[in-house]
């Protein structure tokens, strides 16, 4: 793919604004809470918009593509049964504590509600996982400029990560979650246009019908039995695994994306943040999602639109949206293109660091290391954190390189840790006899129990380590079976040593668990400024898409 | 400054920024069969138009505020 002065024209404006937002910012932030919190000031319209583009990094853009190739509309099963629900679940029920509690983060909360181990197990094992994640992105980035550009490797890593270096540590979260926004728009609108122009090419909706088989053009038909759907998943793995623990563990728990709600002005922002996110979040199929069936039925109808085939011989369904990138766009637009990649690898990169940066400083540092210092002193110890943060991502991208398959070892780690999490979270939340040392010994074991399925299992080469007892048919259903299996492990251990060990006084959990805390009343209030309402809504738009598209 | 701190001004700025480049290359150096540039171009400069104009409503009706 050559890129045109045009192109690389559009590339600069779009590094001169994302750079510029961080030196305007700059003069802003004063203390640690600027920094790392944004003073919970961020308007409503901003923290929905960098809800769902904290999440709009490369495995979303890029990889939901290939999955939307691979899997064809059953990937909608991400959006329209686990994320959408799970957003509702967060805005409805889980956020009047996260935001109510006054906890500066996801672990900080399970100090209010547990213990301070069980914060510092939760803070260590999210810090652990946003820095790889942030340099898993940063390697694709550099990967995908070197395949399709041509680019040198380590220019694009070093060039991409001092980019977000700079308006991280300029304008800190303010700047990460302002840039998100503008990200997220450079993405829709750059990423639309080749959608509309691969579906037009394919003959429209009835091409793309005509062209591709029939098991990839529907939602839930073929559910009764792994092998007959192609992501190979059984009804168990699919609504409990993905729609509900997976995608619950991953919303609900998360501190990257919770962290964009809870910047918000005041708690009814807040519950509707990740309720109005839902509604792109419905949409995005379209985006990121099609494209995948769009370029099947193209090569079934041309021969440019064939996707390269990796050492293996395996198909490298990566490369979807780069194929119809160089195949539609001309230059001009494809600038646009590669400028929205380049947003989708750099959001997810800056969400990360930022995520990272507030809870090494608030959850370790501050806890353990310097516990009464000035915000002043926060806020460079947030900065340095952003650099660190920066640098071991640099670093894992370079230890990506060198494995294959750490990707997945990532997705396989996130339902290690954030399965089990979700557990805790629904039992402390809503189970006030649940105990610290429960949640504690609960965490662990369930992440145990994910690893130990994971050594006895296997799926596409991939696990049975310590013995091979059962076979998935795909990836993607041994890690869904993992997340239940590991979700059911702590939810059962937790309840259980709960009732043997001692639980905290009742007064101590006002505000921290369900039955104890004061509902937000939305009575008098408009239906769209009313969570529950918006919500029910959201819902009922997409039980009606599950069924158009069953 | 104020204004500068605005997000949908500098959104719109960008948008409009692209916009225009796009619809120029399209009359200056693209091929006049390949409409896709034009096209995007206007859209994005109407985008562009939408966001100064909230951004501006916003200015009046909420000076304080960004």
């Amino acid at each position: 793919m050559k890129l045109e002065i045009i192109d690389y024209t559009i590339i600069a404006i779009y590094f001169l604004f994302v750079i510029g937002i961080g030196f305007l910012l700059k003069r802003q932030i004063k203390t640690g809470n600027d920094f790392l919190m944004s003073n919970r000031s961020i308007p409503l319209w901003i923290t929905s918009l960098a809800f769902i583009s904290a999440n709009l990094g490369a495995q979303e853009v890029l990889g939901m593509a290939a999955n939307g190739a691979k899997y064809g509309l059953y990937t909608v099963h991400f959006y329209w049964l686990g994320a959408v629900t799970a957003m509702i679940f967060l805005g409805v029920f889980m956020m009047p504590f996260y935001y109510g509690s006054k906890a500066r983060s996801v672990p900080e909360y399970l100090k209010l509600r547990f213990d301070e181990k069980t914060r510092t197990f939760n803070a260590l094992t999210f810090a652990v996982m946003t820095v790889f994640s942030s340099g898993v992105s940063l390697y694709a980035l550099a990967m995908l400029m070197q395949t399709i550009l041509g680019w040198n490797f380590d220019i694009s890593i070093w060039a991409a990560a001092s980019v977000v270096l700079v308006y991280t540590f300029l304008g800190g979260l303010t700047s990460a979650v302002y840039n998100e926004v503008l990200q997220f728009f450079l993405i829709v609108l750059g990423i639309a246009p080749l959608v509309f122009l691969g579906v037009h090419k394919a003959g429209g909706w009835e091409g793309i019908v005509q062209h591709v088989e029939d098991a990839k053009l529907h939602v839930w038909k073929g559910l009764d039995s792994p092998a007959h759907n192609p992501m190979g998943v059984d009804f168990i793995g699919m609504v409990f695994g993905l729609g509900f623990v997976l995608a619950f563990g991953y919303w609900c728990t998360d501190f990257l994306v919770v962290q964009r709600a809870m910047i918000s002005r005041n708690l009814n922002d807040a519950r509707r943040t990740p309720i109005i996110a839902a509604v792109p979040k419905i949409l995005m199929p379209l985006i990121v999602i099609l494209p995948g069936l769009v370029i099947l039925a193209l090569q079934k109808q041309f021969t440019n639109f064939n996707l390269p085939v990796n050492a293996n011989g395996e198909t490298n369904y990566n490369m979807v949206l780069p194929t119809l990138l160089q195949q539609l766009y001309p230059s001009g637009i494809l600038g646009v293109g590669i400028t929205a990649l380049i947003a989708s690898f750099m959001s997810g990169m800056a969400g990360n660091v930022t995520a990272f940066n507030t809870v090494f400083t608030f959850d370790i540092y501050q806890t353990h290391i310097k516990k009464d210092a000035s915000q002043k002193h926060y806020l460079i110890i947030g900065k340095i954190t952003t650099v660190i943060g920066i640098l071991i991502s640099i670093g894992t991208a370079y230890i990506a390189r060198g494995y294959n398959s750490i990707m997945d070892l990532l997705q396989l780690v996130f339902s290690f840790v954030n399965a089990p999490l979700f557990a805790t979270f629904a039992l402390g939340m809503f189970w006030k006899r649940t105990t610290g040392h429960a949640a504690f010994w609960g965490l662990l074991s369930g992440t145990a129990a994910a690893a130990i399925t994971h050594g006895l299992t296997l799926a596409e080469g991939k696990g049975a380590w310590i013995a091979k007892l059962h076979t998935f048919y795909s990836g993607t259903s041994q890690a869904f079976n993992i997340a239940w299996i590991a979700f059911v492990v702590c939810l059962t251990l937790t309840a259980i040593i709960s009732l043997v060990t001692k639980p905290r006084e009742e007064k101590e959990l006002v505000g921290l668990v369900y039955s104890l805390t004061s509902k937000p009343k939305d009575d008098n209030k408009a239906w769209y400024k009313n969570p529950l309402w918006l919500g029910l809504l959201i819902l009922l738009v997409t039980i009606v898409l599950n069924i158009i598209f069953f | 400054m104020k204004k500068l701190l605005d997000l949908r001004f500098v959104i719109g700025l960008f948008f409009l920024v692209v916009g225009v480049l796009l619809v120029g290359y399209h009359f200056i150096f693209s091929n006049a069969t390949e409409t896709i540039n034009v096209w995007c171009g206007i859209l994005f400069i109407a985008f562009a138009v939408m966001m100064l104009t909230l951004s501006k409503q916003e200015q009046h009706k909420n000076p304080q505020e960004n």
